[in-house]
């Protein structure tokens, strides 16, 4: 084989030769040393010509693959790796050197003896004459059993824990499916035992039955309520959102003053203050601007001073559709504020207070679906929820 | 909506009434044929394009199940060829685009009355008294090589990869993409590339046919290359005197003249 062209860095082995007289012992064992050091650095060293058949191996990397140094020549490099390597080394890194004229650090697994395999990681140049031609290439491998056992185990580990967080999802999925099923399921004996209500209420029933009859039916609404928020979280998580179905009927007024009469039936003990524009002209699902209302009354009630009465007004102003919620008592804390309408947030209740969290939340998502928001200012004077949404929708939905 | 061209990073050069469309392999880009498509320009309009997944591709559009086998790139190809008007031009493929090649001129014969195939290899594993070279297991132990590899793959596909002082006709675009590909994509072409068996279609090949072998492959070895040419037709074998699966690269004016002297 010819002598390759030296490139241009290297020209200590010139310098070596033009060593003379006494300097000549200390030069050969120089040149001793320099023999070592390819043949027993802690690494493997090959080279190969341009076309990757090895012209010469250190006798580490033949000690690595349990071979002798001298049979290694003529092979190409990618024979010492195993099928997988040499299938990915000729298909890309071969190129990727021809390409770019070098490759770093790239994971390859050498073939030794026995079927064992060694796990390396490989440097490569490949050296060019001025004209660009491959001349040969230098190659340098590094023992990574430890480095790849590592990063296998990073693998592993990152593959363990999607894993986990996909069990999680799944499970989670499953409880919330388990909530959606049982709210519904709740609802068919919440309205047998609300027909039977009032189908006793049509009777004669005496004035302390009466009573009773009153306080089951709004337990009943209360019930009603919190399956209908559990329901609706339910669905909200599973993906399929907060459904909206407008009301052709653009009057919404009688449904909102249905719900303070529901609520001050719960409540009989406190005062609900209700100021409702009778000619309200808003586009919107009933249904759920009465939930919506619902919820931040019910809020109102179970966190505002018993003292103090609940306000609530709804009015429309600048194409602009609002109804405000307000208590007494004490301001909600600023800590409070920022989870408030986060689900399963219940601020600093008494146990004996009912709920289960979501009715902010709940309200939150309706008014978004509704193009709307909630707003919500609070200090010691009196705490107020504000909700706020464009009359007509199209005003928003439209271009 | 990008169009079919655009999706492949498709690029068109040179000049001639017949187009000859560059089909690159498994594991690089279009960039493979830098050496050699530039020396058709003079008489050939040239088309060469990345597999979708591969290069400057838009691997937004791969659909595992589309490129599960071969078939779903030689849709490509034809539809490639079609949308560029192509019509008894030149096809070359390197490797695994040989045998898509063969496909697509099976699929629509109008679009290719040449095939050129580099390191052809109608099946990579030894069937009876095939010899493809390799055994079943040992492919299997290339794809759990890609899976167990992906880290030190991703390290060299990373943008650290240096660039080149000695080529600045690379452009730092070019180091990037080339043989770049997303592991699981490649684990994908792998398994398309390396369980096919395409034996039966090479007896219908109607186009004139030049094979190219190189001398010392341990991919496509020569008893495969000699397989193909017995099997198509009156197809022509040229064995080049280089080693390694990609003449392309490592033997550019062999691949060229030969490709020449076939034309």
């Amino acid at each position: 084989m010819p002598e390759p062209q030296r490139p241009r860095t290297d020209d200590r082995g010139d310098e070596g030769l033009s060593l003379s007289g006494e300097d000549a012992e200390a030069g050969a064992a120089a040149a001793n040393d320099l023999e070592d050091l390819f043949e027993n650095a802690p690494c493997g060293y090959v080279s190969t010509d341009k076309d990757g058949r090895i012209t010469r191996a250190n006798a580490t990397l033949a000690q690595w693959i349990s071979a002798s140094a001298a049979d290694l020549v003529g092979k190409r490099f990618s024979e010492l790796l195993t099928i997988g390597g040499k299938l990915y080394y000729e298909t890309h890194f071969s190129p990727l050197l021809r390409m770019q004229g070098s490759f770093t650090e790239v994971a390859l697994d050498l073939a030794c003896e026995g079927g064992r395999k060694l796990p390396v990681l490989v440097n490569a140049v490949e050296r060019r004459d001025d004209a660009g031609k491959p001349l040969f290439v230098r190659i340098t491998i590094f023992n990574a059993s430890e480095r790849r056992r590592y990063e296998r185990s990073l693998v592993e580990a990152k593959a363990a824990a999607e894993q986990a967080m996909h069990a999680e999802h799944a499970a989670a999925e499953l409880r919330e499916q388990f909530i959606a099923v049982l709210g519904h399921d709740l609802r068919n004996p919440l309205a047998s035992i609300a027909g039977g209500i009032r189908l006793i209420g049509k009777e004669s029933v005496s004035e302390r039955g009466r009573k009773v009859l009153d306080l089951m039916e709004g337990s009943i609404v209360r019930a009603s309520t919190l399956i209908d928020n559990v329901m609706d979280f339910a669905r909200a998580r599973l993906g399929s959102g907060i459904g909206l179905s407008p009301d052709p009927n653009t009057r919404i007024a009688p449904v909102i003053e249905q719900v303070v009469a529901e609520l001050r039936s719960i409540a009989r003990d406190r005062t609900i203050q209700a100021r409702i524009d009778p000619d309200l002209d808003v586009e919107a699902d009933h249904g759920r601007i009465g939930q919506l209302v619902s919820n931040l009354l019910g809020n109102a009630l179970t966190h505002g001073s018993a003292e103090q009465p609940v306000r609530l007004t709804a009015t429309t102003a600048a194409g602009m559709f609002e109804i405000s919620v307000a208590n007494g008592g004490a301001p909600i804390s600023p800590d409070a504020m920022e989870h408030l309408f986060q689900p399963f947030f219940r601020g600093s209740v008494r146990p004996s207070q009912q709920g289960l969290g979501l009715g902010l939340h709940i309200a939150a998502e309706i008014a978004k679906a509704h193009g709307g928001t909630i707003g919500v200012a609070s200090d010691d004077v009196e705490t107020r929820f504000t909700f706020t949404m464009p009359c007509r929708q199209e005003a928003v939905e439209v271009e | 909506m990008s169009t079919i061209l655009q999706r492949h990073n498709a690029k068109i050069s040179g000049s001639g009434a017949t187009t000859m469309m560059f089909a690159h392999g498994f594991g690089c880009d279009q960039n493979m044929w830098r050496f050699v498509a530039p020396a058709f320009e003079d008489e050939f309009s040239v088309l060469m394009f990345d597999h979708i997944g591969a290069g400057g591709s838009d691997h937004s559009v791969y659909e595992p199940e589309r490129y599960a086998t071969l078939a779903g790139y030689a849709d490509d190809v034809v539809e490639l060829a079609r949308a560029s008007e192509i019509e008894r031009g030149v096809f070359v493929g390197h490797s695994v685009s040989a045998m898509i090649g063969i496909l697509a001129a099976k699929q629509a014969p109008e679009l290719f009355d040449t095939l050129i195939l580099v390191g052809p290899s109608p099946r990579y594993t030894d069937d009876g008294d095939y010899i493809g070279g390799f055994a079943e297991p040992q492919i299997e132990d290339l794809l759990e090589f890609l899976d167990s590899n992906h880290l030190g793959w991703s390290q060299v596909m990373a943008p650290a990869i240096m660039a080149n002082p000695d080529r600045p006709e690379l452009a730092q675009e070019l180091t990037d993409s080339f043989c770049r590909s997303d592991p699981e994509i490649a684990k994908r072409f792998a398994r398309a590339t390396f369980l096919s068996d395409n034996r039966d279609d090479l007896a219908g090949v109607k186009a004139r046919t030049l094979i190219l072998q190189c001398r010392d492959d341990v991919i496509a070895p020569i008893s495969v290359g000699e397989f193909v040419h017995q099997a198509i037709p009156g197809s022509e074998f040229v064995v080049l005197d280089a080693t390694g699966h990609c003449p392309n690269l490592s033997a550019p004016e062999q691949t060229i003249a030969a490709m020449k002297a076939f034309l």
